[in-house]
């Protein structure tokens, strides 16, 4: 170890400052516009196409939302591509990909209200991100505000925000790499807010005859056991990351479950899914097999080892799922929600959440930590 | 600062961190001058306080370090090509990146440990100047490979392929046609569970790529990378 004492004393200060900055920060009118932006979102009525751009590809599409008594529901549709939709009702999430000639039904538990689901700026934030407003603008004739959340490290994205003055939905939005470059743009070209939307606007356009369903409903006798639990966490997790969330979900087409842990550091968030896998035949050599994807802007790290396979997707750059992913490690035989021990010099505070996914109750996944 | 990135600093000074939080945490040190001196403040005290030799930074040192430095994008470039052959069946094999990593992880640290010594400013200004360029040639050298175009020219990205893909550099990867461990739908099925999960505006970001039928592993071609419009040198300088 190198001048621990020094190293410590300094970091005191170095916290305090950091606190300081945060809470400062949070204060901070732009970090409300992130709030209501997201608030908006999420409470209010809308009906608005936008094209999004992404890779050199431009796509049109359509969003439709609404709260009504309580329930979302919420439907998007490629207007001009893959005729894909997406529709939510309730806690009913459908996937139309005719493309693929399949359905994906996912069903939520009641309980589950989206609204308390998004990550939300924390005390950590401010210490990863800087949030900012750059300039008021219009905007499809409209008074915006311009919002730019930058990382302060590679581990994430950054965002400008062209928000709406009176609604606070976004008119704009970028996703920009470290460098600035935009990667990922949605742009309004109609955006309205709207009191009434009829049920009609929520079925979709797609014919489904002849279509594979695949749904989450847990067979028989697969019922996930209560107890005993493992619970996913992280080794270390980039800087500003925290467990958010964790449960046990089927996932639709499969019959085993799958654990499900959510870190986020506030703007972004990382799913790390832990399914297990036929461990190698006697004899055979244990490979680590690896790859990635991506989705939009997203990205996804697979790796199956030891008999698991974990996956984390996140609207993160590569790296930082490949991270996330290689770090996770059972943390055996607690309850679920307990709090997380400190591992390594990266203490991963658990939040405890009490979401159990569409399976039911948490699955004991057999086997301890060690990813290779 | 947070401490998460107080123990990564100390770890990297240690040479205990990772090659891969060393890779992303050298860049950020490459760029951010907040962390550069505090890693040089560091150096300072573990020296001052530890009486530590061997590493007082005298002129003459000083240029051979600079002289070191220079020569390594080669060193880098070196450490790309004998880059582990690792069983990994996926298209995006960490080929260069660790490469990368290694390279420019020990550029930082040769520049660091040197800048960090109590030495008139004119000749840790030199030593930094010179260093900094020096870290962003490693990388691009080392993901000059085959397949490999230099991320920098008006949002021009890498176009990997199979062989090639320096994830390390900080882009998003493409995706290429190879049978994938991870299905379209599966990926979907990611992507719909992790969707409730994220923000608002990144549920609908990520939902509108999966309806754009977006998914890597589809094997869908890249498309031109050139940005829409604003190509910003920093989100944090607009225009």
């Amino acid at each position: 170890m190198t001048m621990p004492r020094i190293r410590n004393s300094d970091r005191v200060g170095w916290l305090v400052f950091a606190m300081v900055v945060a809470t400062a920060a949070l204060a901070d009118e732009p970090a409300k516009w992130l709030e209501r932006m997201n608030n908006a979102l999420t409470t209010h009525n809308y009906d608005g196409t936008f094209t999004h751009w992404h890779g050199g590809r431009v796509e049109t599409l359509r969003i439709i939302h609404r709260v009504k008594d309580g329930v979302v529901s919420e439907r998007l549709v490629s207007l001009d591509g893959s005729g894909r939709e997406f529709i939510r009702t309730g806690s009913n999430l459908t996937c139309y990909l005719p493309d693929k000639r399949t359905v994906l039904v996912e069903r939520q538990p009641a309980d589950q209200s989206l609204f308390g689901n998004f990550p939300t700026l924390n005390d950590q934030t401010a210490s990863v991100y800087e949030i900012k407003e750059v300039e008021r603008m219009r905007l499809n004739r409209r008074d915006t505000h311009v919002i730019v959340v930058s990382p302060k490290d590679e581990f994430r994205y950054g965002y400008r925000l062209w928000i709406d003055e009176r609604t606070a939905l976004p008119q704009k939005t970028q996703l920009c790499d470290a460098r600035g470059h935009v990667i990922e743009q949605i742009v309004f070209s109609e955006l309205a807010q709207t009191s009434h939307i009829p049920d009609i606007a929520f079925k979709p356009d797609v014919s489904t005859d002849g279509f594979q369903w695949l749904r989450n409903e847990t067979p028989v006798g697969k019922e996930p056991a209560a107890s005993a639990s493992i619970v996913w966490n992280a080794l270390k997790l980039p800087p500003g990351f925290k467990m958010r969330a964790h449960s046990a979900q089927v996932l639709p087409g499969s019959t085993d479950p799958v654990d499900h842990v959510v870190f986020t550091d506030g703007m972004a968030s990382v799913s790390v899914f832990v399914e297990t896998r036929p461990k190698p035949a006697a004899g055979q050599p244990q490979t680590v097999e690896e790859e990635t994807a991506t989705v939009g802007s997203s990205s996804a790290y697979s790796t199956v080892s030891n008999g698991r396979k974990v996956t984390a997707v996140g609207e993160v750059p590569p790296a930082t799922v490949r991270f996330i992913a290689n770090s996770v490690r059972a943390q055996g035989g607690q309850s679920t929600g307990g709090a997380a021990p400190s591992l390594g010099n990266t203490p991963a505070p658990s939040m405890p959440s009490s979401i159990t996914g569409g399976g039911g109750a948490p699955q004991p996944v057999m086997g301890g930590g060690g990813r290779r | 600062m947070n401490e998460e990135l107080d123990s990564q600093l100390s770890a990297m000074f240690d040479g205990e961190l990772p090659p891969a939080e060393c890779e992303l945490l050298a860049r950020r040190l490459s760029r951010d001058e907040q962390l550069k001196a505090r890693w040089g403040r560091y150096a300072v005290i573990g020296a001052t306080i530890r009486a530590e030799g061997g590493v007082r930074l005298n002129a003459d040192l000083a240029r051979r370090v600079s002289a070191a430095i220079t020569k390594e994008p080669n060193l880098a470039a070196a450490h790309a090509v004998r880059a582990p052959s690792r069983a990994s069946i996926n298209w995006l094999r960490p080929v260069a990146g660790v490469g990368v990593a290694a390279g420019v992880a020990a550029l930082s640290i040769i520049w660091m440990r040197s800048q960090g010594i109590d030495q008139p400013v004119i000749q840790q200004t030199a030593v930094a100047q010179e260093a900094a360029p020096v870290a962003t040639d490693a990388r691009l050298v080392a993901c000059a490979g085959p397949g490999c175009r230099q991320p920098s020219n008006g949002g021009a990205v890498l176009t990997p392929t199979a062989d090639s893909q320096a994830d390390g550099s900080y882009v998003v990867p493409k995706p290429s046609g190879r049978r994938s461990m991870v299905g379209g739908t599966e990926l979907a099925n990611y992507v719909v569970a992790h969707s409730e999960f994220s923000s608002p505006m990144t549920r609908r970001n990520l939902l509108s790529a999966l309806m754009a039928g977006e998914s890597g592993t589809g094997g869908t071609s890249a498309g031109s990378e050139e940005a829409p419009e604003d190509v910003y040198d920093d989100a944090k300088n607009p225009k």
